[in-house]
């Protein structure tokens, strides 16, 4: 038995212009969080449109469930769009019996799985309102239900906090990690990289529709090395970016973390910090997802210019 | 029919049916209808007071004979003149008087007859109200018999005799067809246009409503989550034909107060004669409607996916409502000659054999064959419209922004 959930295989699409996404190839592991990263029109959008047939590649294939992908194999699949849509004039619980339907659940089976979820996402008092007058926030979380009702297998969702205050996203972080312990396949695709640090055990980083980074987030990130140093202090640390060995300084405003360049060793900088600051943390880190993300996409544009 | 494609098509129903728009449209319709049959029939039929007249008579001897006349002037069986004395002094102070008299409103009008009346054949009307085009035929009618047989008497022959011998041609029309004969009264071709204005309305209207529905999908953003679920075609095909069915719903809840309305009517208006309705105009009514509107249905639809607004729609939806339109301006040759070969060829035209075949069909019933070829034509073009909308439907439920161009659209549907 095939152990991923998703496969993709030398995926190329090309609008009228330009290629969105060329040669790419992924295997997301059945069971995992998988993180799909990328700045903006990178192709991650146009990626997980062509996995859900809503765009048809130029060329490649697509297994889902160790499946070719046709509409079956796409029913077991949970897709939660960036651009939110419910109908406005619908109300909430027929909205939802709706949108399960068309995964083909019967309305009464619906019906029974709605309960539960409206109260999780304290949903339950809104359930015979029309959707226009639910906040947005709750129009988020009724969308993850009506993507989770069929109870799919893959759940791929495109920006799941945005729009969500930090409750409404401690309250959907943790509906997902119970998807998963109930053993859901999760792709995340996000710009919100703490979101993905600590959620995912996957991630690939696509740009300018080529994978450019792509494995376990511990593996990506020892591939970084530990050359990366979180500094707090008191008084005015803008030296620090000029000292031999620095690579890139990201100031954070409560605390600075410096990136040293390969090989580096961190003595030198303590022993300069200290003389010239008054330290409170001095700390070698793993560089953060966010550094890896912001370095490799800039070396990357270069590259290509 | 698959599960999804019924859940979409009673999503798409019941919206419909719930709008304000639905169910106004469903009680005013057969109002309108009502008042379009009945206003006319009751008008006809008000007992509007006979004309309060007045003659003057120049030549001296006509005055007698011509009030006569107009006393027994008939109109539906019911006496048109009320004819008021006053002429007898002489005509001049008497046009002054009666001058004054009409102008008081105590009579309605007067006729004055010159001199040389008999030899002219000329008269003079003077009223308030010289619009009532059936009074006044009937007036001239009679008073010129009555000049024609003083001169037919004059030339020495007996008016009553050349009256009897010159009688009019009294020809009634008999629509003679499978079903039987039957007089016709115009009514025929009353209800044949009545039925066609229906139908090329609603096939707009609810053309429309699909087209409506889609911007509403692509405003909402809802169309990429249903594009996720299920294949562009079963959206597009569930969408056309929900509406399909709330357009249906209202026409039979109109069926049906039509029929009580043209019960209850028939008590109360007596003789008032309801062209028959056969249960082939029946059929090939929802027929036609039906076919009709999958073919613009699925056009719009095209429309509504390449823009982001309805006022963005206006300018594309025109070239597709061009043979309807078309269709709707060549009725008048077609009922001249139903079974001419502009007629023919029209109601054969996918686009334009919804409204033309059904017109030929109510106003006779053509060859089986015709009728068929022109459902099959017809099917074949909503096969190749639907095809070609699903295409359009597929890209362009997905582009926001910019309004494509045609040869765009032509691409999107070529590359599919």
């Amino acid at each position: 038995m095939n152990d991923n959930a998703l496969v993709l295989k030398g995926i190329r699409k090309a609008f009228a212009g330009h290629v969105a996404v060329k040669d790419f190839s992924l295997e997301v592991p059945r069971h995992s969080v998988f993180g799909l990263l990328g700045p903006n029109g990178a192709g991650k959008t146009t990626t997980l449109r062509m996995v859900m047939d809503i765009l048809g590649p130029d060329a490649g294939t697509i297994e889902i469930l160790g499946q070719p992908a046709d509409h079956a194999a796409r029913d077991r699949i949970g897709y939660m769009p960036e651009e939110r849509g419910l109908y406005p004039r619908m109300v909430l619980e027929e909205q939802l019996v709706f949108m399960a339907a068309i995964k083909g659940v019967p309305e009464k089976e619906a019906l029974k799985r709605l309960g539960p979820w409206l109260e999780r996402l304290s949903l339950a008092d809104w359930r015979k309102r029309k959707t226009n007058e639910l906040s947005k926030g709750m129009q988020q979380k009724a969308q993850f239900i009506a993507t989770v009702l069929h109870q799919p297998e893959v759940l791929i969702v495109d920006e799941p906090m945005s729009g969500l205050d930090p409750v409404g996203m401690d309250v959907m972080r943790e509906a997902m990690l119970d998807l998963r312990r109930a053993g859901t396949t999760i792709v995340l695709s996000s710009h919100q990289m703490d979101t993905v640090e600590r959620l995912c055990d996957r991630v690939v980083l696509i740009n300018r529709g080529e994978k450019i980074l792509d494995g376990a987030v511990s593996e990506v990130k020892a591939r970084y090395g530990k050359n990366t140093v979180a500094l707090a202090f008191e008084g005015d640390g803008s030296f620090i970016e000029s000292l031999p060995g620095v690579a890139k300084v990201t100031d954070f405003g409560q605390y600075l973390e410096v990136r040293l360049h390969d090989g580096q060793d961190a003595q030198p900088l303590l022993r300069e910090a200290a003389a010239r600051l008054r330290l409170r943390r001095f700390e070698i880190v793993e560089p953060s997802l966010h550094d890896i993300f912001v370095e490799t996409v800039t070396s990357h544009g270069e590259e290509a210019a | 029919m698959s599960a999804k494609l019924w859940a979409i098509v009673k999503r798409e129903y019941i919206e419909r049916v719930r709008t304000k728009a639905f169910v106004i449209g469903t009680i005013l319709g057969p109002l309108m209808m009502a008042a379009m049959m009945i206003v006319p029939a009751l008008a006809a039929r008000s007992k509007s007071k006979p004309l309060r007249v007045a003659v003057v008579d120049a030549t001296g001897e006509l005055r007698e004979a011509v009030e006569t006349a107009l006393r027994e002037a008939r109109v539906d069986g019911r006496a048109r003149f009320d004819v008021q004395p006053g002429g007898a002094i002489a005509p001049e102070t008497a046009e002054v008087q009666l001058k004054q008299a009409v102008l008081q409103k105590n009579i309605d009008g007067y006729l004055a007859l010159p001199a040389d009346a008999v030899a002219t054949a000329s008269a003079s009307y003077f009223g308030r109200n010289v619009t009532n085009r059936i009074d006044l035929r009937t007036m001239e009618r009679t008073v010129s018999a009555v000049l024609v047989s003083r001169r037919l008497a004059s030339a020495g022959l007996d008016p009553t005799k050349v009256k009897d011998m010159t009688r009019e041609l009294d020809m009634k029309t008999i629509r003679l067809s499978e079903q039987g004969e039957r007089e016709d009264q115009g009514a025929a071709t009353i209800l044949a246009l009545i039925l066609l204005m229906i139908l090329y309305a609603s096939i707009l209207i609810w053309g429309q409503a699909v087209l409506t529905s889609v911007i509403e999908e692509k405003t909402s953003r809802v169309v990429e989550v249903m594009a996720a679920g299920v294949p562009s075609t079963t959206l597009l095909l569930g969408k056309m034909l929900g509406v399909g069915s709330a357009g249906l719903t209202q026409f039979l809840a109109w069926a049906l107060s039509l029929l009580g309305v043209s019960l209850a009517a028939a008590g109360g208006i007596g003789s008032f004669s309801m062209p028959e309705i056969t249960p082939l105009m029946l059929v090939s009514f929802v027929l036609f409607f039906l076919l009709g509107f999958l073919f613009y249905a699925a056009l719009y639809a095209a429309v509504g996916a390449s823009v982001n607004t309805v006022q963005e729609a206006q300018g594309l939806a025109f070239p597709i409502m061009l043979p309807i339109i078309l269709a709707m301006v060549s009725f008048p040759a077609v009922l001249e000659a139903p079974e001419g070969p502009l007629a023919v060829t029209v109601s054969m035209i996918p686009g334009m054999s919804p409204l033309i075949m059904f017109l030929r069909i109510v106003v006779l019933t053509p060859p089986l064959w015709q009728i068929a070829l022109s459902i099959a034509l017809l099917v074949l073009g909503i096969l190749a419209v639907v095809w070609i909308a699903a295409r359009v439907y597929r890209v362009g439920i997905l582009m926001y922004g910019k309004r494509p161009t045609f040869p765009e659209i032509v691409r999107w549907v070529r590359h599919g």
